[in-house]
């Protein structure tokens, strides 16, 4: 049965995932079409937000500016008393800062997504793939910019880099494809729900101290041990050593998070192409 | 249960003929009034999704009502199709489960070709950018390749008007500009179904006529349509069949002349329930003065009887009970007429000063009475709204809505109004 003709669409109430090749071989079609509409939505949105506005794409690096400046100034005054770190502090704080804002900005990348494109999914049926890649495409380029950024300060400060930096893209990659597949997963409850995106933002912020953004991971075996359970350290820190010292600390665990994140985003793309027809019917 | 039919039904489907490009087979879509519970049914719903696992979405869970039941419908090629109903009756559920938008809870919808839909006019613009960038961005979410949208851009355009100021931002842009860049770019699309859900009640006439000149092209063309709308003149010029939804399920489907007429009797009927009332509680009305108060609102043939109903071309009475409670003068009865699926233009409007009518009310229990030699009104449902006033801004009592339906009689058929008439042949005479 259900041989679906070229040109015919069938829709039933029966779940999708009970057919999976049928499902896998529509979700990479739709992957693919959508690529065309999230490159003009990217534009798009890329446009729309600096047509508008005099600073333009400062604004991108204003804030892990200020969350640099201020822990610097922390450290400097001696409130804050972090250990030796490998580049003079304000180049290590500023690349850990924007490493963690991608990581931040690829968890909330689906809700944000699902969020700003309401009207339209609630009014066109589209390929839904196309706001989440679109997203992704925004946080590459703030990437790029922020990047920009932390490498004017490296010249200022004359800090070294290793040969290894061209392979930091990988690690960069793998931690937006972490936060990805998080956010993915998280898709039914966080846009159901308005307590769980809430208790988001209070978890990201303790999650930020708990990994060795602001400082190296810390010799203290409690703190260590926490800090090393963390997913995020190996790839934020294997990353970070890529550009600076060259020397891996962690690459069995960084090898371990990024198998496991990839696995995580394919079944968070499963979710979320599950879970978005329920959420239309809730959100318009 | 469902799974079954489903089966069914695929097998069914390829004896049908090959024309049918939509066919709804027992759809049925539930909600949840409470939107806390909604959420919760949602989560458990997404749930049985990813597990595979049924979500007894045939059975009604606490709170949850059907807005659409057993709907079955089939649209064959080149076929239009309207949905008529009250409001809440379903039609806008159907038009987004019709597109793949939500999920039928039960039964099956099979649809050849592809779909576009004008649920809102320019979904996805963006006031900051300029209206060519809009109208690539709109076209791309309708599915159109970038080959495909340099193709017909100038006819979006030509179709829009909008040529000087396409490269303005869409925010500059008026109301009308905007919808008309939004209809030309769905319809642009060259989809093999439209579905067009009430959108063309904006814009001006001059727009909506262009738009339904175009609709017809379309239809030509071989374009089927699945069209909601409260207005039956729109239906009737663009659909071949109509159902006729209520609470979800459908009451009647057939020839749009046909359920157009079943659509209007009833809505009469539900006005004349609450319609009783319409005339019994004005006494109880707060609003009217110490002088004057309004009692009720009837209809009386030549011969005095009370009608029911208005023959158009046929002689009526329109006759105002009232109460005066002092001698009232230079009393002035304003009487506006309106369609009731188009409350905003009045169809007739009769003041009794702009007549040279000066009325005198002497106290106690009169009526006044409006001769109509013929009821010019074509056949449909009309509401009255009836003050009597004095200069200046006095107003003495008021009916907001006073509901009545004019029936037809045999020669009106296309016709606006009852033209009065009478024929006759003279021989002329030429003179040598």
């Amino acid at each position: 049965m259900n041989k679906v003709p070229i040109g015919e669409t069938l829709y039933t109430p029966k779940s999708k995932i009970l057919r999976p090749l049928k499902l896998f071989r529509e979700m990479y079609g739709d992957l693919f079409a959508s690529r065309e509409l999230a490159w003009r939505l990217l534009i798009r949105n890329i446009r729309g937000q600096y047509r508008r506005s005099f600073l333009g794409i400062t604004w991108a690096i204003v804030p892990p500016a200020l969350t640099a400046a201020g822990l610097t100034f922390a450290n400097d005054t001696g409130v804050l008393n972090i250990g030796e770190t490998d580049i003079p502090y304000p180049a290590y704080v500023m690349l850990g800062t924007v490493l963690w804002q991608t990581f931040l900005e690829a968890l909330n990348c689906p809700q944000i997504a699902i969020n700003t494109s309401r009207p339209l999914l609630a009014q066109v049926k589209f390929p839904h793939e196309a706001i989440i890649l679109t997203q992704l495409g925004q946080i590459l380029f703030n990437l790029i910019i922020k990047l920009a950024f932390v490498i004017a300060l490296f010249i200022i400060f004359r800090v070294s880099v290793s040969w290894t930096i061209i392979l930091s893209p990988i690690a960069m990659i793998n931690l937006i494809i972490l936060g990805t597949a998080i956010g993915l997963l998280l898709v039914p409850v966080t846009n159901l729900i308005q307590d769980i995106s809430r208790a988001m933002e209070v978890i990201t912020l303790a999650w930020f101290f708990l990994t060795p953004v602001a400082y190296p991971t810390p010799d203290n075996p409690i703190l260590n041990f926490i800090v090393k359970l963390n997913p995020v350290t190996p790839l934020l820190v294997t990353a970070r050593e890529l550009i600076t010292t060259g020397v891996l600390s962690q690459p069995l665990s960084f090898a371990f998070v990024s198998i496991i994140a990839l696995i995580g985003l394919v079944l968070g793309w499963l979710i979320y192409r599950l879970a978005m027809p329920y959420l239309i019917e809730r959100i318009s | 249960m469902t799974n079954k039919s489903t089966e069914n039904y695929s097998a069914l489907s390829q004896m049908k003929d090959d024309d049918t490009i939509i066919s709804i087979q027992d759809v049925s879509k539930k909600f949840c009034r409470s939107l806390k519970q909604a959420y919760v049914y949602g989560l458990k719903d997404i749930a049985a999704e990813v597990f595979g696992t049924s979500r007894g979405s045939h059975a009604l869970r606490k709170g949850e009502f059907w807005a659409l039941q057993n709907v079955s419908i089939d649209v064959r090629r080149g076929e239009s199709l309207g949905l008529i109903g009250v409001n809440g009756s379903g039609k806008t559920t159907l038009l987004r489960t019709i597109s793949g938008l939500i999920k039928p809870d039960t039964g099956s919808i099979r649809i050849r070709g592809r779909i576009a839909a004008l649920i809102a006019l320019g979904a996805g613009f963006n006031p900051l950018l300029s209206g060519r960038e809009n109208v690539y961005v709109n076209m791309s979410i309708l599915g159109l390749s970038r080959q495909e949208i340099d193709k017909s851009f100038q006819s979006v355009l030509d179709f829009a008007e909008v040529w000087d100021a396409i490269d303005a931002p869409v925010r500059t842009y008026s109301s009308g500009m905007r919808a008309r860049l939004g209809f030309a770019c769905a319809i642009y699309t060259k989809p093999d179904i439209l579905l067009i859900d009430e959108v063309l009640a904006v814009g001006d006439a001059r727009f909506r006529t262009k738009c339904y000149r175009k609709l017809n092209q379309l239809r030509e063309e071989g374009t089927s349509f699945v069209l909601v709308s409260h207005s039956s003149n729109a239906i009737l010029n663009i659909c071949n069949t109509t159902v006729y939804l209520s609470k979800g399920n459908v009451v009647m489907c057939g020839e749009t002349d046909l359920v157009m007429s079943k659509y209007e009797e009833d809505l009469l009927k539900i006005g004349s329930e609450s319609g009783k009332g319409a005339m019994a509680n004005l006494s109880e009305n707060s609003n009217n003065s110490e002088e004057l108060h309004i009692l009720s609102i009837l209809f009386k043939d030549d011969k005095g009887n009370t009608l029911k109903t208005l023959v158009s071309g046929k002689p009526a009475y329109l006759c105002i009970r009232c109460k005066a409670y002092k001698m009232v003068e230079n009393a002035i009865v304003g009487i506006i007429i309106r369609d009731i699926n188009n409350q905003h233009d009045s169809i007739l409007s009769i003041n009794s000063e702009r007549d040279k009518q000066t009325l005198e009310i002497p106290p106690g229990e009169q009526e006044i009475k409006l001769k109509m030699p013929y009821c010019g009104l074509k056949p449909g449902i009309y509401t009255i709204k009836l003050s009597i006033s004095k200069r200046p801004f006095y107003i003495y009592d008021l009916v907001e809505s006073f509901r009545f339906e004019v029936r037809r009689s045999r020669n009106m058929n296309q016709c606006h109004f009852y033209q009065p008439r009478s024929w006759e042949i003279e021989e002329v005479k030429v003179e040598r």
